[in-house]
């Protein structure tokens, strides 16, 4: 079923959907995620549409000032629950998976705000984001991935001294057999885009933002 | 003052919370406060606040967060409460102002006053990093500035040539980097002039392994041991501060809220910008601050001015100096590169505020710093220069919002300039500016002039 072959009711409710999940309506948002199920609409329109729509509005809000990190965290968990509900009656082989992506701050580095932000807007942008915290060893990053089968690890550092740890993730993916089975990107206050490439990585951005817009590329 | 032991304590034995849990919960207690006291921007008109019972207002509130809250130490994931009278009792117990440095050398930093006529004390340089083959040059250059009262230390990436990675090597990057602190205030002829360390990293070791009065941080000297966003500690941050605290150092801290994050917009950063510094000082024993509200979209240099964000600062110093003892600084941090016409804008902007509101001058540096790319001595001249001529002129808090008004006219809109290295623009060897940032400093100091601001021709 695709977008076109639904009613105009249908797609006033996938709309309402979006908006209530903008406007951080918990309540609403999953009473109609619920509806959506009862109306037999394909739960896989709704998450590909109400959810992905309201995803990149609630970016642009976070952009334009008007929301705040917290507003990006509740919006991405919400997004979690009305997807849950969506997604009680896909048979599994039907379900889209999300791409999945480990990310942390490396160790010896306690700086979280920025790698908050990051992994916020991938979360509410659709993907499934396993947040390791702060002051993460190399290997954690990589057996977290190995046992997810992870797209991609997201690896942030603020200082010049533990930036070093970005690449040491870098070259045990390469030591053990692993580079090619995840994209690594990189980002943080002194990381730039010559030492993203010195150190191989897949990825760099120098903002949540254009972190969104990179991983999006990365992981199409 | 609740001793440090007592806060270490706390960090062990309080209630155990998770990280997300805590960052909602500010966000909610914050949101909930700026209710309660009415904090609300009047207008894109006002740079300066001039209403001292919204000051008030803004001072209970962040007094009420703090009781509320607690500070979240992350090492333990604990809460460590404080009661209402601890903390009024660590604000009247702070001391207002403190000695550093040795011999001629030595300066008193002070806590001014709004609208205050002293001239500010200065920290003119670092917090950025630079690589290993001019950091003690880069020293000497910033140590020439007379005005400088302290200097604080920087990152690098390398030391001896050998990469900065793990404990050990971390320890003796850090003792290298005072070293070359101590030979570079000495080639400028200031040997007595106060150092700060900054830390290559936050372990303890990292942290205390600096400690050395011959060669190495001196009694006389200071130690940055900041609270992470969101009202965070760190345990090793705390052992530093213990220690350095039976030293005799004395300890600043980075005490300002970050707008967009989890305490909300500008208003909620001024309920988060005045308990920090607050916390910082029962935490850590933080007696200088770098104070304020910074906004996420400034620090990554996504937008160069936000609306708003020069009254929420000073809302946030005009209650620090009016109802505590803490001594406030202006961390400059614009979002263009040193050696652009934008950067000497933007730190003409703090160097205004700064004056009017009771804040102190510290290090400018680009908020996206690089290595070599942060900064140079002519940016903290140029924001000494125009505060000397805010304070000799006699502006007001009226009157500087006016001032403010033009520049923010001037830059609004702007994309932030990326800059040059410090090697492209400036000339360490002779201690001046290149001929093009020469240029551009001129230019910036006509448009400044042309704006209404009496500077020295």
């Amino acid at each position: 079923m695709e977008l076109s072959n639904l009613s105009q009711e249908e797609k006033q409710l996938l709309a309402s959907l979006g908006n209530a999940i903008v406007a951080i309506d918990e309540e609403k948002a999953k009473k109609i995620a619920e509806d959506i199920v009862n109306e037999g609409i394909d739960p896989n329109i709704a998450i590909k549409y109400s959810i992905a729509d309201a995803a990149i509005k609630v970016g642009e809000k976070f952009d334009s000032g008007e929301y705040f990190l917290p507003h990006l965290v509740m919006a991405g968990d919400l997004m979690d629950e009305v997807g849950a509900i969506l997604g009680r009656n896909i048979p599994s082989e039907r379900m889209e998976a999300k791409k999945v992506i480990v990310i942390g701050t490396v160790q010896g580095d306690l700086h979280s705000v920025g790698k908050n932000l990051v992994a916020t807007m991938f979360k509410s942008n659709g993907f499934d984001v396993r947040d390791m915290g702060v002051d993460v060893p190399s290997i954690s990053f990589i057996e977290k991935a190995k046992e997810l089968n992870a797209d991609m690890i997201a690896l942030s550092s603020l200082l010049t001294t533990t930036m070093p740890y970005q690449k040491e993730v870098i070259d045990d993916l390469l030591s053990m057999g692993l580079r090619d089975r995840f994209k690594v990107m990189v980002g943080g206050g002194p990381v730039t885009r010559q030492y993203a490439e010195h150190i191989g990585a897949d990825g760099y951005a120098k903002d949540a933002v254009e972190a969104l817009r990179e991983v999006k590329k990365l992981l199409r | 003052m609740i001793s440090l032991v007592e806060i270490a304590e706390r960090t062990q034995s309080g209630e155990k919370v998770e990280e997300k849990s805590w960052d909602m919960e500010l966000f909610q207690t914050i949101s909930g406060l700026v209710k309660k006291y009415g904090i609300a921007f009047p207008g894109e008109h006002c740079f300066i606040n001039t209403d001292d019972d919204l000051v008030e207002r803004a001072f209970e509130a962040g007094i009420e967060c703090l009781e509320n809250m607690g500070i979240y130490c992350i090492t333990t994931r604990r809460r460590v409460r404080l009661t209402r009278d601890e903390i009024l009792r660590a604000i009247d117990e702070a001391p207002t102002e403190i000695v550093m440095g040795e011999g001629k050398d030595r300066r008193v930093w002070k806590q001014r006053k709004v609208e205050g006529r002293e001239k500010l004390n200065v920290c003119p340089g670092h917090h950025t990093p630079y690589s290993e083959d001019i950091a003690p040059l880069v020293i000497d250059n910033f140590a020439r500035i007379p005005r400088a009262d302290f200097i604080e230390g920087f990152n690098v990436t390398t030391v001896d040539g050998r990469e900065i990675m793990g404990a050990p090597m971390e320890v003796y990057a850090s003792r290298r980097q005072v070293g070359w602190m101590r030979e570079g205030v000495r080639k400028a002829g200031r040997p007595g002039l106060a150092i700060v360390y900054y830390p290559i990293n936050t372990r303890a070791e990292d942290l205390i392994g600096v400690m050395d009065p011959d060669h190495g941080l001196r009694r006389t000297d200071g130690i940055l041991l900041t609270l992470l966003p969101d009202l965070k500690m760190e345990q090793d941050m705390l052992c530093a501060a213990i220690v350095y605290e039976e030293y005799g150092s004395f300890k600043l801290s980075g005490s300002f809220a970050i707008a967009g994050g989890f305490c909300g917009g500008i208003e909620g950063a001024i309920v988060e910008g005045i308990a920090k510094p607050i916390a910082c000082m029962i935490a850590y024993r933080d007696y200088i601050h770098y104070t304020g509200v910074e906004h996420v979209h400034m620090l990554n240099a996504r937008q160069i001015l936000i609306p708003g964000i020069t009254w929420a600062r000073s809302v946030v110093n005009q209650a620090l100096n009016k109802f505590t003892h803490t001594i406030c600084m202006r961390w400059v941090i614009p979002t263009s590169g040193p050696g652009t016409e934008l950067n000497l804008l933007e730190g003409a902007m703090h160097s205004i505020e700064a004056p009017i509101n009771g804040m102190n001058l510290y290090a400018p540096r680009q908020c996206r710093t690089t290595t070599n790319h942060g900064q140079t001595p002519l940016e903290a001249e140029w924001m000494i220069e125009v505060s000397d001529a805010v304070i000799e002129q006699g502006l007001d808090r009226k009157g500087a919002s006016e001032l403010l008004a033009k520049l923010a006219q001037r830059i609004q809109g702007e994309q932030p300039q990326e800059g040059y290295s410090i090697t492209e623009c400036y000339d360490l060897a002779h201690h001046k500016p290149k001929p093009d940032y020469e240029r551009i400093y001129s230019n910036v100091k006509n448009q400044l002039t042309e704006m209404g601001l009496n500077l020295p021709q």
